[in-house]
């Protein structure tokens, strides 16, 4: 890589990491607006469910072009693990609970999971026969 | 070292953590250096090693919990991207996302008393099976602890995505609709990225239907309290 490649590789990573920041800032705004109408109607629904029905909405008006939020929404959904490890980390001071509950834990993790992957797959099983069953008679009747 | 230093620190740290452990997964690829594994560990250890007190760790890096808000609202591009998807299997998301949301809370809860956890974490893992954003949004409905309820999340997540394989293999889970539903709506963020691993239209339906529970969730706690708590 030459001098001057390097400068114009640096220069479009730039451009991009600014511009994911600024479609982010934007959605950091939409969430304080959605927060402050969710405080001032005292709905019962949290601000992020509420914006999240707002730009589903803008989006589907075409008032907002998918591509002027899709870099900063892409950042905020790929690093959202970024995001809850301060939370995770403060458990240090539950070391106590969960050294005595540790194990416990463990088992109720297994067995919920495992009773949630392979319930819900049967049931999206059946489901999905029942549905592609419609979609074949619809197409059937047309024919 | 000062207060400020050590908040200066931690911040270093958690981002060095997380972004050490993400690159250090695309290189390797091993299960064990999953970032939802690694980093926690890493920071963790970081944290005990040079005796960080909570206060200073929490003085700048609580300002990355508040974009989970934010976060949420991002997943209306994903709903909007994957709109033909919906509207071809209305039915199978459906059942799917409730199926998951209620055998989610019915197995945590019945889990819960079969396991004599105490209520503090009792309530903190009724929503373990939803991607944290919405999580941390409805545990206190149930009364739930949020540092609590992060950590049952992010376990919920790892055990999920080593679980899956072999569970699918013995339960003969074969459809696409069927691994992806069953792994967003039991693994949320984990799941959806190990559905990638099976296919794109797994990984979309996992992402559609972690974003689906979550809001009903949400919606719905303040109800499933009444029955639950």
């Amino acid at each position: 890589m030459t001098l001057s490649e390097g400068k114009v590789r640096l220069k479009s990573g730039a451009k991009r990491a600014s511009l994911t920041l600024l479609q982010a800032a934007a959605i950091c705004l939409l969430a304080w607006l959605a927060h402050g109408l969710v405080l001032y109607f005292a709905l019962p629904v949290p601000g992020g469910v509420v914006g999240l029905g707002v730009l589903l909405a803008l989006l589907s008006l075409k008032w907002v072009p998918e591509k002027a939020l899709q870099a900063g929404a892409a950042w905020l959904l790929g690093d959202l693990l970024l995001f809850f490890i301060p939370p995770v980390i403060s458990v240090i001071q539950y070391e106590a609970m969960i050294e005595q509950y540790g194990a416990r834990m463990l088992g109720f993790l297994v067995a919920g999971s495992v009773t949630v992957l392979l319930g819900t797959a049967w049931v999206v099983d059946k489901a999905f026969k029942f549905e592609r069953g419609l979609h074949l008679a619809r197409a059937g009747g047309r024919l | 070292m000062s207060h400020t230093s050590l908040a200066l620190l931690s911040l270093v740290i958690t981002l060095m953590g997380y972004y050490g452990a993400k690159r250090l997964y695309s290189r390797l690829g091993y299960w064990w250096a999953a970032p939802i594994l690694l980093a926690p560990l890493l920071i963790i250890a970081a944290v005990l090693l040079l005796d960080i007190p909570l206060p200073s760790y929490f003085e700048y890096t609580h300002f990355l919990v508040l974009l989970l808000g934010p976060a949420t609202i991002a997943f209306a591009l994903p709903i909007y991207r994957e709109r033909a998807l919906i509207r071809r299997y209305p039915i199978t998301l459906t059942l799917g996302v409730m199926a998951g949301l209620l055998l989610g809370l019915v197995s945590s809860w019945g889990l819960v008393k079969l396991f004599a956890l105490p209520p503090e974490i009792g309530h903190s893992v009724l929503v373990r099976s939803v991607s944290t954003p919405f999580a941390m949004e409805a545990t206190t409905a149930f009364g739930g602890v949020p540092e609590l309820t992060a950590m049952v999340v992010l376990m919920t997540g790892v055990v999920g995505m080593l679980l899956c394989g072999p569970l699918f293999r013995f339960g003969r889970v074969r459809s696409s609709l069927a691994r992806g539903v069953a792994l967003g709506a039991s693994a949320h963020g984990a799941g959806a990225a190990k559905a990638r691993e099976y296919g794109e239209e797994e990984a979309v339906v996992a992402s559609l239907t972690m974003i689906f529970t979550g809001i009903a969730m949400v919606l719905g706690a303040p109800v499933f309290a009444l029955f639950l708590v």
